[in-house]
Formats: structure tokens, C-alpha cells, sequence
């Protein structure tokens, strides 16, 4: 399968006849771009996560009901023409639920991420380059963390800081930032030993500069494949805290949140639950092929 | 060797210290005062007693003493195989580790076993498909496994085979059939792994040169993939299976609620809320301690699957 | 304990529990006729079944049937009837009460139940109340001195203070009497399970938050009035179990696995008409006690010190479409302080009206007018209320804040830990609270709502305006100090009075304990505080 991408990718670079001349930026990243929007399924995960995105900037542009107006009259409506997702205990529309809930959701994975990075790239970076005892302290800290479980560091977490989106995000990120410190590490490492690396340094630049102008250029690839693999993660992870009931005040509701409150009726009206839940897997899922997709074009 | 198995476990003793003290200090920074929770669970406000009332109630729930003489105490116990005492359970910390931890220990293990059962068959069925589109859906596979959330997929099979076809029991602590449904939900995150790191590494085998040698002696296409391929992902499965026994108590957390079984999981997430330190301490100290031992495992297996591994240090 | 030991300890059960993964005490013998009941979840912040303290109701019910008391309580009318006490008397300054007891009852242990046996138990519950004076059962025995033995089978228990509701209190499971040999355990053992009463059932085993096994007392003869069933249980045994996920407790049901669905919220209304289909009856009894009421916080700057935003909020709320929407159709609609079914009860039901217009007229007269977002502001402040809420918001906490946005109100559900809302309580942060018990006398109310004996002494004294407050300690020691029932009636009426009129509480919902129970299960019958009597149950073909 790789190859016939390959194959793909190349065929449809541009074989003009004309003079040589530097692409733009644009024109680079057209030209690996276009070519994957020809596969059906790199197309539709890619709309489900604009959709997503849509959503979680302007909701009111996917639907036009109210999160929050009960309606006891149409309580527990199965999915219909007007209520795609059908309707909740109290006669809210679900599918407005589940794309008003997308904005907190996404805002905690994006939270999440960024924590993970900016901790865990730290880390690592100065790990990798530091060396000696400050990077046996920090990889004996990165240990630490990642032999405390996960979720029940981010429960001790959250509880300790309060409930909430922004809270139950921070703890996610905290849980990931062994990942990401270890992952940087041992590139950075890697990279160290690279001879373009140590060529800049033979010639006089300093760590610093290398750092920036020739290994984190070089690094961002693994890294960004890396990130978009846990923004589904700590989608996932957010979730999973918010089904546990430390997630946003109501009515507000992450996905998480409605997949945890339909859950009283798996009997009686699936879709209060499996419906948001799919969704979550959905976009979760599109995520993870983007993020393939790129590493497979990489390697 | 010897020397870098004492460093080895010298770094695991000061690891599950760490953990053990970021956790006691955590929990120490929880808002809400542990006596007014206890005092509150038994029916009564502390804003409804008296001083003394209250000092009493305090020796009572044995919170009479500072923090970091608590924290020394709790250390000293721990080290000598003693937990203390539940401050809500109302019994030795001990006596329920060792009733719930079987519970939890028969679910991770049965889980892993079959994320690896189910992950390297999956990895195999890939490589064995010829016809085109089957082989990129079970290769996508994977990926759908981690995408979806234990706690959902846990709800859904219970309403698929435990209420729709009745096949498994939907909780209970009781019996293997109980354990299976649970055991499914935990593993399919961890399988989705394994199978993934395989299947790549299946893939990349077919461009090593030696993969031809391997052909030339007259090995069949299925003893190429066994030999060769499934030797080249060992070692990032091993690896993987030392990170997974953290990921298993954290899914314990949730499966444990969903399908109401009573193990280590659900016990350290109430015991979290009700601020019930000497529990999740225990909690915290059985589970990382089970992470660091298996990894240092991990670690000394590495030379048996890579002869290029060694912890012999090398003359240089 | 050594580290080797507790290895062993860790490692020993594990082994078998891969084998044969059967570590759980609980075992399902389906010998003989066995009931399994399905409750929801453990009580995990307590974990006691030690008669005295427990206050959490699925306990209840399983003592109930355990140990017993002196009296009784007869359901429908509330009278206190003779149980193991045959007759009694008060004397008339209302502090000394001489039990006659029953001569030929035992303990499952083989102890002869005596007047001793009744003083023991009694001087035991004391001095756990002195010990540890949070504990639940404390509150039933306000006032009690002494137990004194006439004779054998006489029993005098003498009050330093007049307790209109120690009579009933002698009806509790709180006040059980357990054999001598329990109380020479220490609270801890009684806590997980040591517990040896008269009923018709003996606990065999409790294990915390897994569930509880009953087996028949052989022998058993000495049911009160209440029971049908005067004689030994038709049941072998009876399997408790405690199963905190709805979905998978309704699921077991509707697969037959349980017997009796009993969880601690009614049922929702697709629910009901689900397991009505299956053949089930819906068992459906109002607990006696306060209603489930919002008590608000007078004090301070907070916005409900004003009377007027108070009587907006009781008009804003619609108690009609909460029971339907929440529940169902047919469910009761609150129609005061207490449920109904608790003695002395008085309706408020013309005052709890669903007025939005009303609220809304009364807000602006309050100065609150609203703004472009719909809710009220007044000196650009927003209207808004604080509800601390915890583990988890319910669909009706949700549909009461919708209800307020219609007037313009905003109320803010925060969800905090146990911990937190304990904290904000005792801090009087908070605009709204809840707090019920379950007890079959209004005395309880006491507990709630007089500063001088509630458990939470700022909830009580954050409900009432300051000046208020001196008129409903003036009710309550009417109350508690009356002797007969039309002075009981008189006080307890005025107060419920007093309460709505105030708008110091808010009614939101009656309190309905349902249980549904299988074709096969016969003869499901309540108690007077909502417990069941599983003696008179049998198990038969549908």
C-alpha cells in the first residue's frame, strides 16, 4: 500500500516543462495535500474534523435549536427529520448538544496538547542536550510519572483543583508529558548525532542556534504527527473524566458528559448515548488516519 | 551485570518513593478538611459540635497528628508491608488491597492476554490477506480500536452481549463468564497497539535485503513472517507491554464502574473523593510498584530477544 | 504485619482467582427459595451496618428484617404498636417510658431477649453517642438518661428532657436491640456485619459495596401486627446486591436475575413503562420525612435575604412538569414541607403554585429587571444563585435551572466533591442547599432545620431570616415538648406554615421510594418508614 501512495504522490507532481524555479511554501504543501484529497477516506477525515472544528468555533452555524431550552413534551424522541440525534430527558435537542459540546471538548484536547508539549518538548529537549545528572534527574521524574496511573493521577488532580473543563484538561496534559519528554529525548538525541548537526556545530554555531534553525525544522514532522496522535488521546482522556462526572458545570456538556448521562438509558433510548459516542469515535478516529497518513508520507 | 541490576533497582526503589511522596502531597493540597468529610459521612456537620467534640472526633479518626508526621508514619508503615488504616472503610488498608486486588489483577491479567492474543492475530491475519481492500481495512482497524473510549465501548458491549444475546453476565464480581466482557473492554485499547507496531513492522520486513536471503533458502512466505518479522517487533512489544500495566489500572477505573465489579480501580477512585489518604496511597504504591517491576523485567529481557543489547558494560 | 506476610496475603487469593476466579464471599446458591435484590450502590463514604449509625436507606431495609425493636409503627395510620415490647407506659411528665417485654423471644445467637438485653443495648448506643456525637443514631436518643431493669422482663428507660419522638424512635432500626454478645464486639466488627438481632432473618455475611447474603431464622414467632406472616419466613434466603450502574441494575432485572429492582431515585418514565411490559409491578411508597426541599441562605449580602426574590422562586418553580418530565405522569406532585406519608403532614399545595407571571411581577418589584441576555440584574449585578451539587447534577437539577432562566433567574449548578460541598456548607457558600432524612415522625425535621440540634447548625440558621428564626425554635420546643398528639399537630402544622410562608424551603419533589418487583414475587409490603417486610414475601409462579 505504500508504495502504490508513493507511487501516487509522485505521479502527480508537477512535470512541467518550464524553467526551474523554487516552489512556494503553497505550492509544497498543495502538492502533498492535493493528491491524499483524491482518497475517499483521508477526504471524509478530514471533513469530520473541519466539521468539528465548525463547530467548536461557530456552533450556531450547524444548527439553530438551543443546547439548553427544555422541552418536556419531547422528551427522549427517537432520531428523527428535526432532531437528528433525537432528543435527551428533558427534550433537548441532542445533535446541538453534541456540537455546542465540541468547543469545550476540543478547547480541553488543544489544552491538553499544549501542555504536553510545551512541558514534555522542554524536557526532553533540555534532557537530550543537557545530559549528565540533569537528565538522569529529569528522566528519574519522567519515570516517576509514568509509574503513577494515568487517570488516577488526573482524578487526584482534578479533585485538588476543581472540577471543571480547563481543570480536567490540565490533568490530561500533565498525563501526557512522560510521552512526549521520552519521545523528544531520544530524538533529540538522535538528531544530535546526525552529521548536519554536527557540521553546524563544527562550524561555529552555537547550541542554541542549532537547536533552532536546524534540528527543531527537522524534528517538527515526528512531533506534529505525534501531537495530532494525542489531541485524539486527550480527547479520549477528557472524556473519560468527564464521564466520570469532573467535567464542565451543566448544562454545559463536553462529549464525554453526554455519553455519560444517556448512559441511564442504553435500554430504553440507545441513541442518548451511543449517538454522541459515535461521533466522539468519529472525529477521534479521522484524527488518528490524518495523523497516519502524514507519517506514512514521511517515511 | 550485577552492578547494573543494583543501579536498576536502586532507580526503582527512588522512582516508587517519588511516586509515593507526589501523590501523599497531592492529596494533601485537596480542598476540604479530611475530618469534616468523615464527620459529615457519619450524618453530622463539624459546624454542629463543640470544640471538644471535635477534638475528639479527631483522635477518633486518628487525625490528631501533623502533616509531615503523618506523611513519616504512612512512609514507615509502608516500607514495613503495613498501609495503615482506612479512615472511612473503617479497617487495615491490607486486608482490603488483599480483597480487591485479585479481583483487579484477574481482569489486567486476562485483559492482557488477550490484547496480545488479539493484537498479534490481527497483525497476522493482515499480512495473510491478498484481496486489496480487506487487507487496508483490518491494516485501518487499529487505529478505530484506540479511537474509541473504553467506557463507551464497555456500554456498548453490554447492551450488544450481555442484554441483546445474553451471552455474558453484565457485572458482578463473580465467576470467569463475568470477567470476560470487562477483560474485552480493557484489552481492545491495548490490542489496537500491539497490532499496530506489528503490522508495520511486517511491513518493513518484506524491504530488508535478508528477507530475499530467507527466500533463497526455501523458506515459505508464512516462516519468513514468523521468523523474521515477528523478531523485529519484539522488542517494541515488550517495551509496549511495560507501559501498558500503567494504562490497565487507569482503565480499571472506568471498567470497574461500568461493569460494577469491586477491585483496586473503583476503590481508588472513591477513595480519591473522600480524601481516604492511606488508600490511595497503598493504591498508588501496589501499582507503581507492579509498573516498576515489570519494566525492570522488561529491561533484563531485552539481551535474550537482541544479542546487541547488553548490560555487560563494554571495554572501550 | 511483615512484608512477606502481606505478600502472601496479596498473592494467595490471586492464584486462586485466576483459576477459578471465585475470590468474591458473595456466592449465588440457588438452593431453596432464594430473593435477590438489587439496590444501587454502597453507601462508600460510611460503610457500616451497625443499626445505630446507619442512616442510608438500602441499610434499613436489610436491618429491618435483622433486628428489631421495641414498638413498632403501623403504616397507614402511624400509630406506634406493641412489637417486642407487649405494652408500655408514660408517665406523665413525659420522661419515663416502662416497657413490658415479650417472654419468649431469642437472638439467632440462642440469648435470651430480657430487659437486660434491652439496657445493654441502650446503655451501648449511649455511649457511642458519647463517643462519637456525629454518629446518626445520637439524634434518636436526644434526651434519653438511663435504662433501668425492673424485672425480667420489665424495662424502665428514664429522659433528662422531654422527646415527644422517643416513642416512635423505639420503633427504629436505629434504636434496634441487638443481642449482648454484638455490643461486646467492638462498633468496627458490628460495622461490617457481626450483627445478631430477633428478626426473621439472620445477616450472614455484608461485604462493602458488593452486597449482603440473609438466611432464614428457624424458629422465628414474635412478628408485630404488620407483618401477615406471623411465623417463619417463606423465604430460604434472600441475596443483596448493590449495583451502582443503572443501566446494567435494569438490565439484570429485566433478565430475571433480580428479583426486586430497587434503586434509591424513582424510576424514569421510560423505565416504568419498560418494566411494566415485562410483567412487573411497581412498588412505589412516599418516604416519610421532609419532601425534597431547597433550603435557601438569608444571611449576609446574599440575594435571597430579600423575602420577595424567595416568593419569585417558589412560584418559579413548575412541581408539576418537574414529577412528569423527571418521572412520570402519574407521579405525586409535592404538596408541602413533608411527604405525605409522615404523621402530622399539613398540604401547602395552594401555595405552591407554578406562577411565572407572579414571579416575575415580584422580581421587578424587587428591582430586578431584565437585561438583554434574559436574566434579571439590579445595580448591574445578575441575578444569579449558587447550587452546590454533589457527586453528579440530575436531569432535575437541570430542568429547575431552565425553569429559573424562563423568569430570568440564573441558577449555577456546581458540582464539587463531598469534601468541597461539606466545606461550603459549614461556610454558608451557597444561595440554595438540600439535606432530607428519612424518619417517620416530624421531629426529624429537627435535624434538618433547628440550629440547636440539626447537623448542619448553619444550614438551619442560613434558612430562616433572622427574625424568623426565634418563632421556629419557639415550634420546635412546642413540638418536641408536647405530650399529646392535637398540641404535636398544632406545633409541627404551624411550622410547615411558617416554613412556606417564609419561603425558607422549596419543595421541589416528593420523595417516592419504587421498587419493581417480578411476577413472582408476592406480597411486597411497606413499612411505616418505607422499608419492606421480606418475611411476608413469597416467591411463586407467575
Amino acid at each position: 500500500m505504500t508504495v502504490l501512495e508513493q507511487n501516487l504522490g509522485r505521479n502527480t507532481l508537477p512535470a512541467s516543462p518550464a524553467p526551474w524555479r523554487r516552489r512556494s511554501r503553497l505550492q509544497r504543501v498543495a502538492a502533498t495535500v492535493l493528491p491524499l484529497l483524491r482518497r475517499p477516506g483521508f477526504s471524509l477525515a478530514l471533513l469530520v474534523v473541519v466539521f468539528a472544528w465548525v463547530a467548536a468555533v461557530a456552533p450556531h452555524v450547524l444548527s439553530s435549536f438551543d443546547p439548553y431550552a427544555t422541552s418536556p413534551i419531547d422528551k427522549l424522541r427517537a432520531p428523527n427529520l428535526i432532531h437528528w440525534f433525537g432528543t435527551d430527558e428533558l427534550g433537548r435537542d441532542l445533535y446541538t448538544r453534541v456540537v455546542h459540546g465540541a468547543g469545550l471538548s476540543v478547547l480541553a484536547a488543544f489544552l491538553a496538547v499544549g501542555i504536553a508539549l510545551l512541558g514534555g518538548l522542554g524536557l526532553g529537549i533540555l534532557s537530550g542536550f543537557a545530559g549528565g545528572r540533569i537528565d538522569a534527574v529529569i528522566m528519574r521524574f519522567v519515570d516517576v510519572l509514568l509509574a503513577l496511573p494515568g487517570l488516577l493521577l488526573a482524578l487526584a488532580i482534578v479533585t485538588a483543583i476543581g472540577f471543571g473543563t480547563v481543570p480536567v484538561a490540565i490533568a490530561v496534559g500533565i498525563g501526557i508529558i512522560p510521552g512526549f519528554a521520552r519521545t523528544t529525548r531520544a530524538e533529540v538525541l538522535r538528531v544530535k548525532t546526525l552529521p548536519y548537526v554536527e557540521a553546524a556545530r563544527l562550524g561555529g554555531a552555537s547550541w542554541g542556534r542549532t537547536l533552532l534553525r536546524h534540528i527543531l525544522p527537522n524534528a517538527w514532522g515526528p512531533v506534529a504527527v505525534l501531537a495530532t496522535l494525542d489531541f485524539g488521546a486527550a480527547i479520549l482522556a477528557t472524556a473519560g473524566l468527564s464521564f466520570l462526572g469532573f467535567g464542565a458545570a451543566p448544562p454545559a456538556a463536553e462529549w464525554g458528559t453526554l455519553i455519560a448521562n444517556g448512559r441511564h438509558f442504553l435500554i430504553t433510548a440507545p441513541w442518548v448515548s451511543l449517538l454522541p459516542g459515535l461521533f466522539l469515535v468519529a472525529v477521534v478516529f479521522s484524527l488518528n488516519h490524518i495523523a497516519r497518513t502524514f507519517e506514512e508520507i514521511q517515511r | 551485570m550485577s552492578r547494573y541490576l543494583i543501579g536498576r533497582i536502586g532507580q526503582a526503589l527512588l522512582v516508587l518513593w517519588g511516586a509515593y511522596s507526589i501523590t501523599y502531597f497531592i492529596l494533601y493540597l485537596l480542598p476540604g478538611d479530611t475530618l469534616s468529610i468523615m464527620l459529615s459521612a457519619s450524618g453530622m456537620e463539624a459546624d454542629a459540635l463543640s470544640v471538644e467534640d471535635l477534638a475528639k472526633a479527631r483522635a477518633y479518626y486518628g487525625l490528631d497528628k501533623g502533616l509531615f508526621e503523618q506523611y513519616v508514619d504512612l512512609l514507615l508503615g509502608a516500607l514495613r508491608g503495613d498501609f495503615g488504616q482506612s479512615l472511612s472503610l473503617n479497617r487495615p488498608v491490607a486486608e482490603l488491597l488483599a480483597e480487591r486486588l485479585p479481583q483487579t489483577l484477574s481482569l489486567a491479567g486476562l485483559a492482557i492476554v488477550l490484547s496480545l492474543l488479539g493484537g498479534i492475530g490481527l497483525a497476522y491475519l493482515t499480512a495473510y490477506i491478498r484481496w486489496q481492500p480487506l487487507k487496508t481495512a483490518l491494516a485501518r482497524l487499529p487505529s478505530l480500536g484506540f479511537s474509541v473510549p473504553v467506557f463507551w465501548m464497555g456500554l456498548l458491549l453490554i447492551q450488544v452481549f450481555a442484554f441483546g444475546l445474553g451471552w455474558f453476565p453484565a457485572t458482578g464480581s463473580r465467576g470467569l463468564e463475568s470477567l470476560v466482557l470487562p477483560a474485552v473492554t480493557l484489552a481492545i485499547p491495548s490490542a489496537a497497539v500491539y497490532a499496530q507496531v506489528l503490522q508495520r513492522s511486517f511491513q518493513g520486513v518484506w524491504k530488508e535485503s535478508y528477507i530475499t536471503t530467507a527466500y533463497a533458502k526455501g523458506l515459505s512466505r508464512g516462516q519468513v513472517q514468523a521468523r523474521h518479522g515477528f523478531k523485529n517487533a519484539a522488542l517494541p512489544i515488550l517495551t509496549l507491554i511495560g507501559l501498558q500495566v500503567g494504562n490497565t489500572v487507569s482503565g480499571a477505573v472506568l471498567v470497574e464502574t461500568i461493569f460494577a465489579r469491586s477491585g483496586i480501580g473503583r476503590l481508588a477512585q472513591e477513595a480519591v473523593l473522600r480524601q481516604d489518604i492511606p488508600v490511595v496511597l497503598a493504591i498508588v504504591s501496589v501499582s507503581a510498584a507492579a509498573f516498576v517491576l515489570v519494566n525492570l523485567l522488561v529491561d533484563l529481557l531485552y539481551p535474550w530477544f537482541d544479542p546487541r543489547i547488553s548490560h555487560i558494560p563494554k571495554v572501550s | 504485619m511483615n512484608t512477606a506476610n502481606l505478600m502472601s496475603r496479596l498473592l494467595a487469593p490471586c492464584a486462586l482467582a485466576l483459576s477459578l476466579a471465585a475470590c468474591s464471599p458473595g456466592n449465588d446458591t440457588q438452593a431453596g427459595k432464594t430473593l435477590n435484590i438489587a439496590f444501587f450502590g454502597d453507601n462508600t463514604t460510611l460503610v457500616s451496618v451497625d443499626p445505630f449509625q446507619v442512616y442510608w436507606l438500602e441499610h434499613r431495609v436489610l436491618l429491618r428484617n435483622v433486628a428489631e425493636s421495641l414498638t413498632d409503627q403501623d403504616p397507614q395510620t402511624g400509630q406506634i404498636i406493641p412489637w417486642l415490647a407487649k405494652r408500655w407506659e408514660v408517665s406523665d411528665d413525659a420522661l419515663t417510658y416502662t416497657f413490658h417485654l415479650r417472654e419468649d423471644v431469642t437472638f439467632s445467637n440462642g440469648e435470651r431477649f430480657d430487659a437486660k438485653a434491652v439496657k445493654t443495648a441502650f446503655d451501648s448506643d449511649k455511649a457511642l453517642a458519647t463517643e462519637l456525637p456525629a454518629t446518626f443514631g445520637a439524634t434518636y436518643l436526644a434526651g434519653f438518661d438511663h435504662a433501668e431493669v425492673v424485672d425480667d422482663f420489665t424495662v424502665k428507660l428514664v429522659l433528662s428532657k422531654p422527646n415527644a419522638g422517643f416513642l416512635q424512635a423505639t420503633s427504629t432500626t436505629n434504636l434496634a436491640i441487638l443481642a449482648p454478645a454484638s455490643y461486646a464486639l467492638s462498633v468496627k466488627e458490628r460495622s461490617l456485619g457481626k450483627i445478631i438481632g430477633t428478626g426473621p432473618f439472620v445477616l450472614a455475611s455484608y461485604t462493602p459495596e458488593v452486597g449482603a447474603h440473609l438466611t432464614k431464622r428457624k424458629g422465628y414467632a414474635w412478628a408485630s401486627a404488620n407483618m401477615k406472616n406471623q411465623g417463619e419466613a417463606h423465604l430460604d434466603a434472600v441475596d443483596i446486591s448493590y449495583i451502582p450502574e443503572e443501566s446494567v441494575r435494569n438490565g439484570l432485572f429485566l433478565q430475571g436475575k433480580a428479583d426486586i429492582l430497587w434503586p434509591r431515585n424513582p424510576f424514569s418514565e421510560v423505565d416504568l413503562k419498560l418494566f411494566q411490559s415485562k410483567g412487573a409491578t411497581i412498588q412505589s411508597r412516599s418516604l416519610p420525612g421532609p419532601a425534597l426541599n431547597l433550603y435557601p441562605n438569608t444571611r449576609g449580602e446574599r440575594v435571597l435575604a430579600d423575602r420577595h426574590v424567595r416568593q419569585a422562586l417558589q412560584k418559579a418553580l413548575d412541581r408539576k412538569s418537574y414529577a412528569s418530565t423527571v418521572y412520570n405522569a402519574e407521579f405525586p406532585v409535592v404538596d408541602g414541607i413533608f411527604d405525605v406519608t409522615t404523621p402530622y403532614f399539613k398540604s401547602q399545595g395552594a401555595k405552591l403554585a407554578y406562577d411565572p407571571a407572579g414571579a416575575e411581577q415580584l422580581l421587578e418589584q424587587a428591582g430586578w429587571t431584565k437585561g438583554a441576555d434574559g436574566y434579571r440584574q439590579k445595580n448591574g449585578k445578575r441575578l444569579s444563585l449558587s447550587y452546590n451539587i454533589t457527586p453528579a447534577e440530575t436531569a432535575g437539577d437541570v430542568l429547575i435551572q431552565d425553569q429559573l432562566r424562563k423568569v430570568g433567574i440564573e441558577l449555577k449548578l456546581s458540582v464539587v466533591t463531598r469534601a468541597e460541598w461539606v466545606a461550603n456548607n459549614s461556610a454558608g457558600n451557597y444561595d440554595l442547599t438540600i439535606n432530607y432524612m428519612t424518619r417517620a415522625d416530624p421531629i426529624i425535621l429537627q435535624t434538618i432545620l433547628d440550629p440547636r440540634s440539626a447537623n448542619s447548625s448553619t444550614l438551619a440558621t442560613n434558612t430562616y431570616e433572622p427574625a424568623v428564626l426565634e418563632q421556629a425554635k419557639g415550634l420546635f420546643d412546642a413540638g418536641i415538648t408536647a405530650t399529646q398528639a392535637p398540641q404535636r399537630a398544632a406545633a409541627y402544622g404551624s411550622l410547615q406554615d411558617l416554613l412556606i410562608d417564609e419561603s425558607s424551603a422549596f419543595p421541589v419533589y416528593e420523595r417516592v421510594w419504587q421498587a419493581a418487583t417480578s411476577p413472582k414475587v408476592k406480597n411486597f409490603r411497606w413499612t411505616a418508614e418505607g422499608f419492606a417486610l421480606l418475611g411476608d414475601i413469597e416467591i411463586g409462579t407467575p
